[in-house]
């Protein structure tokens, strides 16, 4: 068995005083997929940003570790280096920085960190194009400024081609899904499967099931009350679609 | 300590140097004894109230005191005019020094006049009375009048009715050297009706200098300006900008205005809708790290109805820099059905820094739409994580988003090459100079 990508022990995490995360446990491999699941205010977002870096968030016990590194000692851009992704849940718009400059500056501080050069301009191109037509995104994207003016779908569609084109380790999606329609969420589900590697893993921060119809999970966590409650393959996506997070909560508490 | 009276004294300084035309002499004896009633603006005039010019003043002692060797006032002969030998040249350049017409390169072709004053072929003389004229009308404003005093050239440009030179840029560079200096740049614009003319005004200069430049523009019915001012001084470089710019009916301006240097710089833009149906767009940017103290006063009238004004101006403080904004938009009875906007954002980078901002608005017509607004921030927390999240080192991504949020001003310049080169000096300067907390 291979040693864990990101390994998750015991975390607390709280803000402003509260504690959101109580003691959570996730170890993920390299090559899976994982789906956490939860009602709204059970701790997913805030396990989402802990791992990449957000201030704002007091760790106040356990511990998380990738590549057998402490996470938490790492600032947000050298978590970004080592190969980590946060699609986040809102996309923040950055007018006057487009797309391009934004992967062009992303992508060299990658390769500055691993000791490479910088990435030549055609290569870039290529690269880019290639993945924007992976997303169904038109070119004219790249020149636009970050976000600016984008729906709520093509701000996501957006996370997922800086993802594909940044090509992570550890992928980690706040509600991609969310704000979605059924066709926006068939080129995300189709962006992120073009990508599934046995090197890559993912880590699917979901309310709905429906994402899962697309993207298969090996794992499925219920997360409650700031803890994993009970973890599954799919089919335990399938029981939250039919019985709702009360009965997967009563039963856990029973 | 500056004697009493010091336009006088520099007066009698300047004369001889001078060699302008003697018609203007009226003008200038006019300004002088307007000055002598007035004096020089201070903290008690409200449009003055954030701007001291205690240190301009010790400067321009300075000058007084070295212009008494007869060799610091030798002013640099005019060139003769360079014949239309270029077949058709990209852009127009006109270098003047300490305010006098030194280099003109690029034949001006038919239609367009671009020279000096002390140079004007005689068939434009009545042309050039009457644009004097028309600045001598305005209502009087005591840095106006210290240039009309001291001034030792006029630039003028001018169009003939029906042209356009949208793709012929005329570049004035204005610019001191000697130490100290004191100039008094002059440039009289007339763009005709229905024609349309691309120029910009780049003050520089080197250390020591101080400048007290007065721009003023007519756009005649139908006619339109795209205008940029580029304050780019040295690190104590000091500078006063008055322009007036005049929109006759269904006339069009393009400005932007853009702070990148100095110690001290002080603009004050009035621009006048004065005919039906005419509109302008001000933007501008001003970058006050270091110890740079940029103060913009703008006053935006309309006057006729239907007119329309939006203005946008950008700033940033840093180090021990200080920003001013003081913008007013005023809507005059009879500027019925006109429209409005204006807008100031900043940033505020260091809690050594100050930005002071002053939109204001003033109706006197009730069937009008007019905003005015004003923010003074940090940089986006949640832009910062974004970008960081992405792999950039909190640095670059201040950086990224301080050059980001300036460069929207920016957006507005139609010459390519000038908007890119101001963008690398924005680049450059943020990516050297600014500092942050």
């Amino acid at each position: 068995m291979n040693s864990p990508l990101l390994q998750v022990a015991g975390l607390r995490v709280a803000v402003g005083g509260k504690e959101i995360l109580t003691g959570l446990d996730l170890t993920v491999r390299a090559g899976e997929v994982h789906a956490i699941m939860g009602p709204n205010g059970s701790g997913k977002s805030t396990l989402a940003h802990v791992l990449a870096g957000r201030e704002g968030y007091e760790v106040t016990g356990g511990s998380a570790s990738y590549r057998g590194q402490d996470l938490l000692a790492m600032a947000p851009e050298e978590r970004a280096r080592a190969g980590i992704f946060l699609g986040f849940q809102y996309p923040i718009e950055i007018p006057g920085v487009s797309n391009v400059y934004l992967l062009r500056s992303a992508l060299n501080a990658r390769r500055a960190a691993r000791g490479e050069s910088e990435i030549d301009a055609a290569g870039f191109l290529r690269l880019v194009r290639d993945k924007a037509r992976l997303m169904q995104m038109d070119e004219s994207f790249l020149q636009r400024g970050v976000n600016e003016g984008f729906s709520g779908g093509e701000k996501k569609r957006n996370e997922i081609f800086q993802m594909a084109v940044l090509e992570p380790t550890l992928a980690i999606l706040d509600e991609t899904d969310s704000g979605l329609d059924i066709d926006a969420l068939k080129v995300v589900a189709n962006g992120v499967n073009s990508l599934r590697s046995a090197e890559r893993s993912f880590v699917l921060v979901t309310h709905y099931q429906r994402l899962l119809d697309y993207i298969r999970p090996d794992f499925v966590h219920v997360l409650a009350g700031g803890r994993i409650i009970r973890t599954g393959d799919r089919t335990l996506a399938l029981e939250l679609e039919a019985g709702g997070y009360d009965q997967v909560l009563a039963a856990a508490a029973s | 300590m500056l004697p009493e009276r010091p336009w006088r004294t520099a007066a009698s300084l300047a004369r001889d140097g001078a060699g302008l035309p003697d018609w203007p002499a009226e003008w200038r004896a006019s300004a002088l004894a307007r000055l002598d009633e007035a004096g020089m603006p201070d903290g008690s005039d409200e449009e003055w109230r954030y701007t001291s010019l205690t240190a301009w003043g010790q400067r321009w002692s300075d000058y007084l005191a070295a212009a008494g060797q007869p060799a610091a006032i030798t002013l640099p002969a005019v060139p003769s005019m360079q014949p239309g030998s270029v077949a058709r040249p990209a852009a127009i350049h006109v270098q003047v020094v300490n305010g006098a017409l030194l280099t003109q390169t690029g034949a001006t072709p038919p239609g367009l006049f671009v020279g000096s004053l002390r140079q004007l072929p005689p068939e434009l003389r009545g042309r050039a009375a009457e644009l004097l004229g028309k600045s001598a009308g305005l209502p009087p404003e005591q840095l106006v009048d210290l240039n009309s005093a001291l001034v030792s050239d006029v630039i003028l440009i001018g169009t003939d009715a029906g042209t356009s030179f949208d793709g012929l840029p005329v570049h004035i560079h204005l610019q001191g050297s000697g130490s100290p200096a004191f100039s008094h740049p002059r440039i009289l614009v007339d763009v005709a009706r229905s024609s349309r003319l691309t120029l910009t005004i780049e003050h520089s200069g080197a250390d020591g200098m101080l400048a007290n430049a007065v721009t003023q523009a007519w756009i005649g019915h139908g006619a339109h300006l795209d205008l940029v001012r580029v304050q780019s001084l040295p690190d104590d470089g000091m500078l006063t900008d008055t322009s007036h710019i005049d929109l006759a009916a269904a006339a069009s301006a393009r400005i932007t205005s853009v702070d990148l240097g100095g110690l001290l710089s002080r603009q004050s833009m009035t621009v006048v809708l004065a005919g039906a149906g005419s509109s302008a767009t001000v933007d501008g940017l001003f970058l006050a790290d270091d110890r740079r103290h940029i103060d913009n006063r703008t006053l935006l009238e309309h006057r006729a109805p239907g007119t329309t004004s939006r203005e946008s101006f950008r700033g940033l403080a840093d180090g021990h820099g200080r920003g001013i904004f003081n913008g007013k938009i005023i809507v005059m009875p009879g500027a019925e059905g006109s429209n409005a906007a204006l807008s100031n954002r900043n940033l505020l980078l260091a809690a050594t820094a100050e930005i002071d901002t002053k939109p204001e608005l003033e109706i006197y017509v009730d069937d009008v739409k007019c905003s005015h607004g004003a923010t003074t921030g940090q940089l986006d927390a949640n832009a910062l994580f974004y970008l960081r999240s992405r792999g950039l080192d909190p640095a670059a991504a201040r950086q990224v988003l301080t050059a980001a949020f300036l460069r929207e001003a920016l957006g507005h310049i139609a010459l390519p090459e000038l908007r890119e080169r101001l963008e690398a000096r924005l680049q450059e300067k943020l990516g050297g100079g600014v500092r942050h907390p």
